[in-house]
């Protein structure tokens, strides 16, 4: 007899809890209508095209500006599909549920448990996102190493960034990289990027005419920014020589074609004044493995 | 709201002449049947041309060297082992000096008793003679250093002693040398200011030099004293058209010609004004000052009773012409025209360190769009475009002209 009291109070209960949820859910929740549903993806739709929009538009005007204020244009689109995202997602809350002091809570407690269980990397990396948006340890058109990706960031998007990496790859990275991963950014913002040519020649070469052929080859590159400082640094290895030569192309976008001038050019003159290169590394490296 | 919006439409239909009374408007002016103004024919225009090659060089130019020079050479004279042994007479890249030197010195050098000498070259030799070239040229004996004999050497243009590839600059090596290594030699030298910001910028070459003079901009009166031959050999009419709250310069017509003395006076403060607004235009530079002048000029045709085909030539408010987009590759090429002042298609690969059939279509391009202009086999930048591509080429990181 009170083993079927207890299990009445207790269906009782939970009915009652049942009936206070579903009451406090039809407070939150206003009516779905058709009206309303329409209204939802036209806001969607007409987002989507806007975030479009305004890709394009800041892509195109950032290339019609000086070039030294390219990057810093490029630097409104995280902020502007941040904020068209934001807006319609508060205008399809407020579509759909009643978003009084209490529910705001209710709404946003749920979520966050929800988000915390099932999309815990997806929401922190929109956190991550937009906190990167402010500490800016990359932004558009900035040239980073993350992990062992490297390449211009092309994208920086909710989730994440997109890379496109020498080799023309695009690499999508997530913005939760930046809690535990070191980031390298080679140009923080500003345009110019210095690149660093590698050069590996014999012992005996004479370092003077390598440096002065080292400054030449770039005081006559066409991509060479001449404003900033040109240095040729030496390093004595176990099996040769090595000259890095230090430079900035005029554009970032550059880099990689630069070099290759940089490298094709200096190989043409080492030829001509019969420079020796590191010969025997293969036999030393025999050695070095048989000891 | 109907009664409203038709009394407005009433009151508005009435008081028209009221209210277009307050415009100033001149009735003549409406009155006048619209002239069409066409292009000039070519035979005109290439006699317009010829004229304006045959100017001299003007005087304000020459004005500005020769105080410079009489001051370093004064100065070195008196201090040969001390003083600056040279200047450097630095032009826009489009407005060569050479011709101003080669012109203008012989005399200059007589009055001063000193014996002159030009370093001869008729172009860029390939880069590898470059070297070549100066030292033969250049280079002294032994016993005529030590002779200590004052010689003024003049390279009239900079220019050519380089080219921006690796042996190309052998000849920079060579006067950084020589610069200083003689105190018995004073040196003029013509320079454009794109090289010579570059020069700088890589070896430093002013430290090497003594003084440098920029050619002054030229004033509108200047411009206007310059071209006076030019505009009296055309007729060549500058009248009416211009209100006094008109910044612009208008269209003139030639009907200004038979008007009385207050007519000619207008037209005389329009050419004033003309003149005033192409030296804003052209920034003082004279090469780009011609080039919009000749621009400004158009031909009206004139009905008369004879078979003869007559006109009258009248000019225009002066403007630049707008310049298109250029894509990174056209900015190189663009930028080591007016580094180098003039190029040959081969000189152009070189410095730019691109296969010759790469370079060639690209130019083919820019000259379609007529800013390049060719010359038998010499490239150059066509000087109406110099002030908005000097800006462009500035924002673009290009190392352009830091006096500005």
């Amino acid at each position: 007899m009170l083993m079927y009291l207890n299990l009445f109070i207790l269906l009782q209960s939970t009915g009652d809890t049942a009936e206070q949820t579903i009451e406090q859910t039809q407070q939150v929740i206003t009516q779905i209508t058709s009206a309303k549903i329409a209204q939802a993806l036209i806001a969607i739709a007409f987002a989507y095209i806007l975030i479009k929009v305004v890709d394009k538009l800041i892509n195109w005007f950032s290339e019609q500006v000086a070039k030294e204020r390219r990057l810093q244009v490029k630097q409104f689109l995280p902020f502007l599909r941040m904020m068209v995202l934001t807006i319609t997602i508060v205008f399809l809350m407020n579509l759909f549920l009643h978003l009084s002091r209490d529910n705001l809570f209710a709404v946003t407690g749920t979520i966050a448990v929800a988000l915390g269980f099932a999309f815990k990397d997806y929401a922190s990396s929109i956190v991550a996102g937009i906190i990167g948006l402010f500490e800016a340890p990359y932004r558009l058109g900035d040239r980073v190493q993350l992990g062992d990706n490297y390449g211009e960031v092309v994208t920086y998007g909710l989730r994440g960034i997109r890379l496109r990496t020498p080799e023309d790859n695009i690499v999508t990275i997530p913005h939760n990289k930046i809690w535990t991963d070191s980031i390298s950014n080679a140009n923080m913002g500003a345009l110019e990027a210095q690149v660093v040519t590698h050069f590996y020649l014999h012992h005996s070469v004479d370092v003077e005419l390598v440096k002065k052929i080292l400054y030449r080859i770039a005081h006559t590159s066409k991509y060479t920014h001449l404003k900033l400082p040109i240095l040729v640094w030496v390093e004595e290895t176990r099996w040769g020589t090595r000259f890095q030569l230090k430079s900035y192309p005029l554009d970032a976008r550059d880099e990689f074609i630069y070099k290759t001038d940089l490298t094709t050019r200096a190989k043409q003159v080492f030829a001509k004044y019969n420079l020796p290169y590191p010969r025997y590394l293969n036999r030393e490296d025999e050695d070095t493995s048989s000891q | 709201m109907g009664g409203l919006f038709e009394g407005f439409q009433n009151w508005l239909h009435n008081s028209r002449e009221l209210l277009l009374s307050r415009f100033p408007t001149d009735e003549k002016e409406v009155q006048e049947p619209e002239v069409s103004l066409t292009e000039l024919p070519p035979s005109l225009r290439s006699k317009l041309v010829a004229a304006v090659e045959n100017l001299p060089s003007n005087s304000a130019d020459l004005q500005a060297i020769y105080s410079k020079l009489d001051e370093g050479l004064e100065e070195w004279r008196h201090n040969p082992k001390t003083a600056d042994n040279s200047l450097v007479v630095l032009s826009s890249p489009v407005t060569t000096v050479l011709r101003i030197l080669t012109d203008n010195l012989q005399d200059w050098a007589a009055e001063c008793e000193i014996p002159l000498r030009y370093l001869q070259l008729n172009g860029r030799p390939a880069h590898k003679d470059i070297i070549t070239q100066l030292r033969q040229q250049l280079d002294r004996e032994k016993s005529v250093t030590e002779a200590k004999q004052p010689e003024i050497v003049v390279i009239p243009n900079l220019n050519w002693c380089y080219l921006r590839c690796f042996d190309g600059l052998e000849g920079i090596d060579y006067l950084q040398d020589v610069l200083l290594q003689d105190h018995s030699r004073f040196w003029i030298i013509g320079s454009g200011l794109v090289g010579w910001e570059y020069l700088n910028c890589i070896s430093n070459f002013e430290a090497y030099c003594g003084n440098s003079l920029i050619l002054p901009k030229l004033e509108g009166e200047q411009l206007q004293t310059w071209l006076q031959p030019i505009i009296d050999e055309f007729g060549i009419s500058f009248g009416e058209g211009l209100t006094d709250n008109s910044d612009a310069v208008g269209v003139i017509t030639s009907h200004s010609m038979r008007k009385g003395n207050g007519d000619r006076e207008e037209s005389q403060n329009n050419q004033t004004k003309y003149f005033d607004r192409l030296a804003s235009v052209s920034e003082g530079v004279s090469s780009v000052a011609i080039e919009v002048f000749l621009r400004s000029i158009c031909y009206e045709h004139v009905e008369s009773d004879t078979e003869i085909e007559s006109g009258i030539l009248r000019v225009e408010t002066p403007e630049l012409p707008s310049l298109n987009r250029f894509d990174q590759g056209d900015l190189y090429v663009l930028y080591s025209l007016l580094l180098h002042g003039d190029l040959t298609l081969s000189a152009l690969a070189d410095s730019l360190g691109d296969p010759q059939s790469l370079v060639k279509g690209r130019v083919r391009i820019l000259r379609r769009m007529r800013i390049i202009q060719q010359q038998d086999d010499t490239l150059t930048v066509n000087p109406i475009h110099y002030p908005r591509l000097k800006k462009e080429l500035d924002n673009n990181n290009f190392i352009i002209d830091e006096s500005d």
